[in-house]
């Protein structure tokens, strides 16, 4: 028998070697504090805030609610990659657009959540829902408003040809 | 946090094997971990070893006529993405909206969620209403249990040692509608909530009320209360009143009794009313 490969992952492109991380490390520590890319942010750290939303596989996921480890051989983007992932760039550009943001905390998160609802749904899906989408996303300085007002952006670019 | 190991296993046979291997008391078994991983933060759970389900082929979703079969381990944002469960099985696309957010449904399970048997529950009460069973596997062979049987109590069920769930069937597509109340309407917990859903096959209703402890439960006063098909005002009222008369509601730290008991009529009556226009 051959000895098994290294456990590896990608983020945002570079590929990550997981031998030496322990069994319950959470994404969110691997890429805060081995990887250095600090751009996503803990909050609550029991997967009710979204701060730490990053996209594995496309899909958004609860960076600290995820074990470094389960996500072997897939794919992940962080805020870090958002400008060379085409959904990432576009949230990123509509934020700017309004301004979405107040202290910059909820950002990441809210970026990769609407990037991967993005990828999943494309123009689809009613104003009422991308809300009810959203709702895992906390803003504690309350500025819903202009987020909102981005991700509807977003919505209206799409669903108009 | 307490030290384990992963143990990922390739099979069934062989994630059977494995927890057949260790003493019940020092493993768990990890599906989404959405909810595992709080208790073994918080130490409530000392595993020595997490069995890891993500290489079983369990994240499957079947439409055999009007029967849905759900792998235990298929994330809950593929269940709400099925245009079929939406439209056949509007009760269960809205329950599975109800837990948690995109991100957490892209992790979360319906596997876990029984396997978890929380108290608050959102998915429970409707594969209750809907008389879902749960297929499961052990050293003995298999064995299906209806989910009223399976989830026996708070964070307690019938499972053995060494067993896992392996997948969720429900009988067939049933007019239903799942409400709850909450403080926020998202990402929330329900603090009270009815399941409701009509069967053609048994021309019959199934209620299920939630959102306080020990468990989820069915209430068949309230479905004899509401007859066939189409119940009256007066019938709505007498459902409301058995609910609210017979169901062991009780007080948490989430809300009072009084305040459970009040919310029964308003979201009883909603919720069959949805029902209403797709029996029509």
């Amino acid at each position: 028998m051959t000895a098994p490969a290294p456990p590896r992952c990608r983020v945002n492109g570079r590929s990550v070697d997981l031998g030496d991380v322990p069994p319950g490390e959470r994404l969110l520590d691997t890429l805060r504090w081995r990887l250095a890319l600090k751009g996503t942010k803990e909050g609550c750290r029991t997967g009710s805030c979204g701060a730490c939303t990053v996209l594995v596989d496309g899909k958004s996921a609860l960076s600290c609610l995820t074990l470094t480890r389960e996500i072997e051989g897939s794919a992940v983007t962080t805020i870090e990659g958002a400008p060379d992932d085409p959904e990432g760039a576009r949230v990123r550009a509509a934020f700017e657009a309004v301004g979405a943001l107040q202290c910059g905390y909820c950002t990441p998160g809210f970026v990769m959540a609407l990037a991967g609802l993005l990828k999943e749904r494309g123009r689809g899906g009613s104003f009422d829902e991308l809300l009810e989408d959203l709702g895992g996303n906390l803003c504690r300085c309350t500025g819903y408003a202009a987020i909102v007002r981005a991700a509807a952006s977003l919505r209206t670019e799409e669903a108009e040809p | 946090m307490t030290e384990f190991d992963l143990i990922v296993p390739s099979t069934p046979d062989e994630a059977v094997a494995v927890l057949h291997a260790h003493p019940p008391e020092e493993v768990a078994v990890l599906a989404g971990g959405t909810d595992l991983l709080f208790d073994l933060d918080g130490g409530r759970l000392r595993a020595r070893h997490v069995v890891s389900l993500r290489r079983l082929p369990w994240r499957t979703l079947d439409w055999n006529g009007a029967t849905l079969t759900i792998g235990s381990t298929l994330p809950l944002r593929a269940i709400e993405n099925d245009p079929d469960v939406r439209a056949r099985l509007p009760g269960l696309y809205t329950a599975v909206r109800a837990v948690g957010s995109v991100a957490l449904r892209h992790r979360a399970t319906l596997g876990g969620n029984l396997g978890r048997a929380s108290p608050a529950s959102d998915l429970v009460p409707m594969l209750l209403a809907l008389d879902a069973e749960v297929e499961l596997v052990g050293p003995s062979g298999e064995r299906t249990v209806p989910v009223d049987r399976f989830v026996e109590a708070s964070r307690k069920t019938a499972l053995r040692p060494s067993e896992l769930i392996r997948a969720v069937r429900i009988p067939e597509a049933r007019p239903s509608a799942y409400l709850w109340q909450r403080v926020r309407p998202f990402h929330d917990i329900s603090h009270m909530a009815v399941a409701v859903a009509f069967s053609p096959a048994g021309a019959r209703w199934r209620v299920a009320v939630a959102g306080f402890p020990p468990r989820p439960i069915l209430v068949p006063a309230a479905e004899a209360a509401l007859g066939p098909a189409h119940p009256s005002d007066p019938d709505l009222e007498r459902a409301a009143e058995s609910i609210v008369r017979e169901a062991p509601i009780v007080a948490d730290r989430r809300a009072s009794e009084e305040y459970r008991r009040r919310l029964v009529r308003p979201l009883l009556t909603r919720a069959v009313r949805a029902c209403g226009e797709e029996l029509r």
